[in-house]
């Protein structure tokens, strides 16, 4: 079976993508060997260390996704506020909301469209 | 003062932590690192967590409020490990030593291996310590062979 393909952008073999992956995994496997071994287990050497304090929880210390567009949607709390409103949960309001748009579509197409 | 090994296995890092120190020993340590003593041509050197430390060096006595940390600290050093203490305040409490504030020198707080006194001692007497700190855990290593 030939796994050669000449795309516009160049060569691709997928054997040869499994093979990188494999070569890097065991560059990485080589390289952790080489750590110090001696850490005990289930102690704080084990534990990341935060200047001596206790460290916390991992979702009390992890910077979730939100965090990084905080400003974006602080700046933007006007109209994050509305559109959560909008987002009730609740299948009946999103029909209406679909039905409402279709109507005026159709509408704008009976008025103005078609011609 | 023989040498367990022919030479040594590796560099010695170092953590540094000060429990309450006014920072006179503290800029004792920096100065042995400056280009007139470069302790680091020896290859020891200052690491930025205890998890890569071979040795603590602790300065200032312990206050009430870093009791916890520096157990914490010191539990975190791989074995085999050794504990410098730099100045008098470490060793005894030093000016500080009636203040209410204190749980005591370092070693009411964690064991020590090596004492080097001083108000603040000298680079040259820290870095004899360090070497002493350094044979002593060459010893160490050799019996956990």
């Amino acid at each position: 079976m030939n796994l050669d393909f000449l795309t516009p952008y160049g060569f691709w073999n997928p054997i040869l993508w499994l093979l990188v992956i494999f070569v890097t995994l065991l560059i990485a496997y080589l390289l952790w060997l080489r750590g110090n071994p001696k850490y005990k287990k289930g102690t704080d050497q084990t534990q990341p260390f935060l200047s001596g304090y206790a460290p916390e929880s991992k979702e009390a210390m992890m910077v979730s996704a939100s965090n990084i567009y905080w400003g974006f949607t602080s700046s933007l709390k006007g109209y994050y506020d509305f559109l959560r409103k909008m987002h009730t949960g609740d299948v009946r309001d999103y029909l209406g909301w679909y039905v409402g748009i279709m109507a005026i579509m159709l509408l704008a197409y009976i008025l103005w469209g078609g011609a | 003062m023989p040498v367990p090994t022919k030479s040594f296995d590796r560099s010695l890092w170092v953590f540094h932590v000060n429990t309450g120190s006014c920072n006179g020993c503290d800029i004792e340590i920096l100065a042995a690192l400056t280009p007139r003593y470069d302790v680091e041509r020896f290859g020891i050197k200052l690491v930025g967590s205890p998890r890569h430390a071979d040795a603590l060096l602790v300065t200032g006595p312990v206050t009430r409020d870093m009791v916890d940390k520096v157990k914490r600290i010191y539990n975190q050093v791989p074995d085999p490990k050794v504990v410098i203490v730099i100045g008098s305040c470490g060793i005894s409490g030093g000016v500080f030593h009636e203040s209410y504030n204190l749980a005591g020198p370092v070693d009411k707080v964690i064991p020590v291996d090596v004492y080097v006194p001083g108000c603040p001692p000298r680079p040259e007497a820290i870095i004899d310590g360090v070497v002493k700190a350094w044979m002593k855990l060459e010893k160490l290593r050799g019996e956990k062979k």
